[in-house]
Formats: structure tokens, sequence, C-alpha cells
């Protein structure tokens, strides 16, 4: 026997209690997890984004167009090396009303060249070149939907209304290890609803518009001038162009949820204060059931230290043990459970929901402070006892 | 369950015929105290009770303890002086409130005096820190509780070796002493058993074991028999008697129980924090 044994075998005194109590600090250590990684699924997109990429939108807002020859300007601008455009489509399929993706008319040409970090397989790509009706979906979206590749495909548009729907033929699906790629999106080919009469008859003759332009640039470093130098080129212009770089574009539209992040983020801290005080008042408890016993234990010798030591022990253990457990359900009930589903169903927000390392290390972190810290202020009570005061109190 | 709420009946004649015998036995050690006082001061003149140890261990001067209680202080033992030989089995006895249990805290390093000084196997432990007080009784005292007190979590061989935990003692060497502590107790074949398969008897057997496991000067055991009975009781007076005569430890025993304290070589009388 030891004196680590010791304070093991006090633990499991009461058994009852201490798997209540493991449990408890499991589930609050797999609610930390599960939000965090809400967080950071949330802000992956900005995380991971590329930096040689940078996107140019109307200035007023990104719902606004853009004139389709800003593009050639754009394509002339020092340090760009290539350049692509596409529209929102606003696209629903109509057998599946409630399931919501990103449909985009992409320039086909280009698209790809610029989006590289996502891979479609090249006997795909050549059909998707030669169809004027043609789409590349992401391997979730055709999963979800059931399409594959051969399939046609009819979609309605609440911003490009037509006589009868949108038909698309499924030429490529596209997958992607990159984390910033959304692998729920639909895209199809931009001249397809160029060439549409009811987009021609409402442009009035005018230059046809393009929701944003997205160039790659030959060094991330000169993301910044080139987003600039753009700016500054169409200031002067009828429509005037806010450009930033992939990562900045992204951490902006992140900058409109920041309520609803920090709301997340709070609610996962106060998670872990409520563990803190549970297992405290747990803790607490055994104290002052096991008086007598600390008395004893000073009359023998014990030291206060000695007292301090089990009880922060025991608190720790406790909270290691429920911390450990609760990561071991997260990683599969996030990552291959919860974590599937989002990605699958609301990929746009969640383009990759799994555990990162940092989030495990805080939970880890957070149990064993907050475990010793609940045990704080019990752990100075049992220190402090008076012994022929403890060795009066009947157990 | 306070007192006025024992049940009447039955319970009750138990406990008015136990006080007549504690009452007949009071009267009986007083006055054996009585006369062990006279033959003391026959010996040495200016001793109150009885004669200064040549060498004791235990040294008492001018001890007095008061606590503060709602305002008011309370004194409990009042300008005491003692002396206690090394490898004497003393009885402290006395009514209730009379600072047996006071002294015998004190005696133990469990607690300081308000005044006067205490020198225990040379050292003084009213100067003590509380750590320092710690390692002291790990070091010099053995408990014996009149409810075993023994840990539940832990069997009888790990209650023995609790106290080795504090001290160098290799493990392996830890385990063979309780081993041993619990053979000396007669208890070699309950060492796996936790305390609540044992009986009370043998779970004070336990606590003794526990209380000589370090080898100590000084036993100290605060009415060891109470939650026994008769016979459990001898077995236990046996065991100290055992402990004291051949092992030559030296044991201070608060009881009420004139049959134990019979057993001691002397008994000391506390009324109204002073010895009488």
């Amino acid at each position: 026997m030891t004196l680590v044994s010791l304070a093991a075998k006090n633990v499991l005194r009461n058994k009852f209690r201490a798997v209540l109590t493991v449990m408890g600090v499991a589930v609050a250590v797999l609610t930390f997890m599960m939000l965090r990684t809400i967080i950071s699924a949330w802000t992956s997109g900005a995380d991971y984004a590329a930096k040689d990429r940078v996107v140019t939108r109307n200035k007023i807002t990104f719902v606004m167009p853009l004139p389709k020859r800003y593009v050639d300007q754009v394509k002339a601008t020092p340090h760009v090396k290539t350049v692509t455009y596409s529209n929102w489509f606003g696209g629903k399929d109509p057998k599946h009303d409630r399931e919501f993706f990103a449909a985009f008319a992409v320039d086909h040409t280009t698209y790809f060249l610029v989006y590289d970090d996502m891979d479609v397989p090249k006997d795909q790509m050549d059909v998707f070149q030669h169809d004027p009706q043609g789409a590349i979906v992401g391997d979730l979206l055709a999963k979800k939907m059931g399409w594959k590749v051969g399939d046609k495909v009819t979609l309605t548009s609440g911003i490009f209304a037509r006589e009868g729907d949108w038909e698309f033929h499924i030429d490529g699906i596209y997958t992607s290890k990159s984390k910033a790629i959304d692998r729920s999106s639909f895209m199809f080919r931009w001249d397809y609803l160029a060439n549409d009469p009811n987009v021609q008859r409402r442009q009035q003759g005018q230059d046809a518009n393009v929701g944003w332009i997205v160039s790659r640039v030959d060094n991330p470093k000169a993301s910044a001038d080139v987003s600039v130098a753009l700016d500054k080129a169409f200031a002067d212009q009828e429509i005037q162009t806010e450009s930033q770089d992939e990562h900045a574009f992204n951490a902006s539209f992140l900058a409109s949820f920041s309520a609803v992040l920090s709301a997340i983020d709070i609610i996962s801290v106060v998670i872990l204060a409520i563990m803190a005080l549970i297992l405290g008042n747990t803790i607490a408890m055994g104290v002052r059931e096991r008086t007598n016993e600390y008395g004893v234990l000073r009359a023998i010798g014990f030291t206060g230290g000695h007292l301090a030591g089990f009880v922060l022990g025991e608190s720790a253990l406790l909270a290691g043990v429920g911390g450990a457990v609760g990561i071991a359900i997260a990683y599969p009930f996030i990552n291959l459970g919860m974590g599937k589903w989002l990605e699958e169903n609301m990929g746009n927000f969640f383009p990759n929901f799994s555990v990162e390392p940092n989030v495990t290390t805080s939970a880890i972190i957070a149990s064993l402070v907050l475990g010793v810290g609940a045990a704080a202020i019990p752990a100075y009570r049992a220190s402090t006892l008076k012994v022929v005061d403890a060795l009066r109190r009947v157990a | 369950m306070t007192e006025e709420t024992i049940p009447a009946g039955a319970d009750a004649d138990k406990k008015k015929t136990e006080a007549k015998t504690e009452e007949k036995s009071e009267e009986k050690s007083e006055a054996k105290a009585k006369a062990d006082e006279k033959k003391a001061d026959e010996k040495s003149g200016d001793a109150p009770y009885r004669a200064r140890p040549e060498q004791p261990l235990i040294s008492l001067k001018g001890v007095s303890k008061s606590y503060e209680r709602g305002g008011e202080t309370l004194k409990v033992l009042q300008n005491l002086d003692l002396d206690i030989a090394k490898g004497s089995f003393e009885a402290l006895m006395g009514p209730s409130g009379s600072g047996k249990s006071t002294l015998l805290n004190l005696l133990a390093g469990l607690d300081k005096p308000t005044s006067g000084t205490i020198e225990i196997a040379g050292k003084r432990l009213e100067q003590l820190g509380d750590s320092a007080l710690a390692r002291w009784r790990a070091d010099t005292v053995g408990f014996i509780f009149q409810s075993y007190n023994l840990l539940p979590v832990l069997t009888a061989v790990e209650n023995v070796e609790l106290p080795l935990l504090l001290t160098k003692v290799a493990s392996s060497d830890r385990r063979k002493r309780a081993q041993t502590a619990l053979r000396v107790v007669g208890l070699e074949d309950r060492m796996s058993h936790y305390p609540r398969q044992l009986s009370g008897g043998q779970e004070q057997r336990v606590a003794i074991a526990r209380a000589i496991v370090n080898d100590p000067a000084l036993i100290v055991a605060d009415e060891p028999t109470g939650d026994l009975d008769r016979q459990a009781a001898d077995d236990i007076l046996d065991l100290l008697e055992k402990l004291n005569k051949e092992l030559g430890k030296t044991i201070i025993m608060v009881t009420h129980d004139p049959a134990a304290a019979e057993r001691a070589t002397v008994q000391l009388r506390l009324d109204k924090g002073a010895l009488r």
C-alpha cells in the first residue's frame, strides 16, 4: 500500500457515487467538446482558407452582382494567375424540398483551376467540359440526395425563374482533402445560366452579371496588394468592389455570426463551471462524512498537507477519469455520428465537423484544472481540521 | 440519537443497573486510589498524590487548559503537575467532564496546553508546530480509540500498515511488520478481512496492532473497552497488560470501567480538572 493507493481506495469507497460523478464529468466534457467543435468547425472555413485566392465582390453587399467585364480587368492585374467567377443560383431539388445546399453557376473553363483543391476525376471533368447542362456535385451532397454520375437532375431556382425547371446532368462528383472545401455544393456551367432566354431578357441587352470574381495570385504574400490594387482600379467605376483574400473574406462572413459563436463559447465555459460545482459538492460531502477518519489519520501522524493531497488527488482522479471517458465518447460520437450527419446535412456551415486536437487538449486541461480547483475549498478545510474536534465527530 | 431519545423500559433499566455498577466500581476504585495516594504520600512528602519517578517518560508542569465557549472561558485542566515513568501502565479515571480526554489529548500531542509545559521523551510538545507535532505523534505515540476507528476501505493488514506509510520503511518491510503486529494481537488469520467482517473485539485488536506497529514509546488508549462486552474487554485488557509487561510499553488509558482500571499499575483520578 502507498499514499497514492490509499487515496485511490477512498475514491471507490462509494462506488455508486463515484460512477455518477465520473459520468457527470464525462457528460460535461463531452458537451464542452461538442460546443468547442461547433465553433472550430464553423470557423474552419476561414482557418483553412487558401490565402492565395482573392475574392472580389460588390462593395455594397455580396448579394449584389458585378459586371462580367470586370473579370478581364482582374485578369490583367499584376500577380494574378487565373481568374474565375460564379453566381449564386439558389437551387432546390423539388423532390427534396427541405434539403438546403449551395448551388453555383461557375465558369467551367477556370473554376476548377482556381479551386484546384477540389478533386474531380479527369474523365468526369472531360464530360463536364463538353456538356452545356453538365454539373459537378460534392460527394456528400451526392450521397445525401442519392445522385450518381450520369443522373439527370431537375432544380428550381429562387433567383433565376424560367419556363420549366432547370435540368442538369451529373457529370462528375468532386471530393476534397481540404478542410476549407464544402463537399455539399452543386456547380454547373455559368454559360447554361447566361444563355437562358429568360435570364438574357432580364439583362435587357446589358453586360452580363457575375456574383463574385475569384482570382488566384502567384504568391500568397501578394494577396493584400492585389486586393488593394483591384479595389483601386474599380474605385472610379459605376460599381465599386471590395477584395479580400479568401481567409479574410470567410472571416468577415463569420463575423456576422459572432454573437452566436460568443454565446456558444460562453455556454461551453458555463458547462465546465457547473461540472466543477457538482464535483466540488461531491468532494465536500465526502470530506464531511470522513471527518472522523481524517481525525484518526491526523492523530497517527498524517499532516494537514497529506489530507489536502488526498482530497485534491481524489478530485483530480474523478475529474481525470470522467474527462477521459468524456473524450473517449466524444471521438466516435462527434467524428462518426453527429459530425458525419452535420457534414452531410449542413455542409455549408460545417464542411469538416470533427474534434480538433486543440479541443481535446483544452478538455484534458480543463478537467484536471477544474478537478483540482473544485476540491480546493474541501481540501483546505480537511487540512485545517482540528484533530481533537475531528475525532469527536461521529462518522 | 441524543440521550433524551433513548427509549424507556428495558434499555433504561439496563442503563440504571450499569450506572449503579459503575458507581459501586468507582467507589471501590476511588478507595483504592486514595490508598495508593496515601502510599505515595508516605513515600514522598511534597508530591501531591504519588512519588516522582526517577526518569519520567512524561513530565507535565503547571499545565492548564481552557476553552472559549460562547464568550466564556471554560477551565478544563488547572495547574496540573504529573510525571509518568517509562514502562508504566496508568489508568486515568474520573467523572464525565473531569478533563480526562483533554489530558489524554495533551499527552498524545493532539492538543496544546493553554499554559504550562509538557515534556515527553525529551520533547517539549507545546513548542512544536503543527507539522512537527504530527511527525512526533507518528514516531512516538500509538493510539487506541473506543470506536476502534479503522478505515473501512482498508483490510486489517492495510489498516495496521497505515502509520508505516509515514516512515522510511520499505514497502515490502511495511507489510511484514504489519503482519507481525497482527500476529502479536492474535489475528494472523484475519489479515485480509475488512473491518466490517470483524467483531468489535477483533477490530480493537487490529487497532492495537496499528498502535504498536511503529514501536512507539507511548500508547494512549481512550476507553479501549468501552464498546466491548466483558469477555472481549478482558481479552483486550490482557493484551494491553502483555504489551506493558512483556514489551515494556508505556500505556495511558482513559476508562470508566473499574475492572479495566484495576489492570493498570497506577490509577489516576481527575476531578474538576485537577488530579486527586
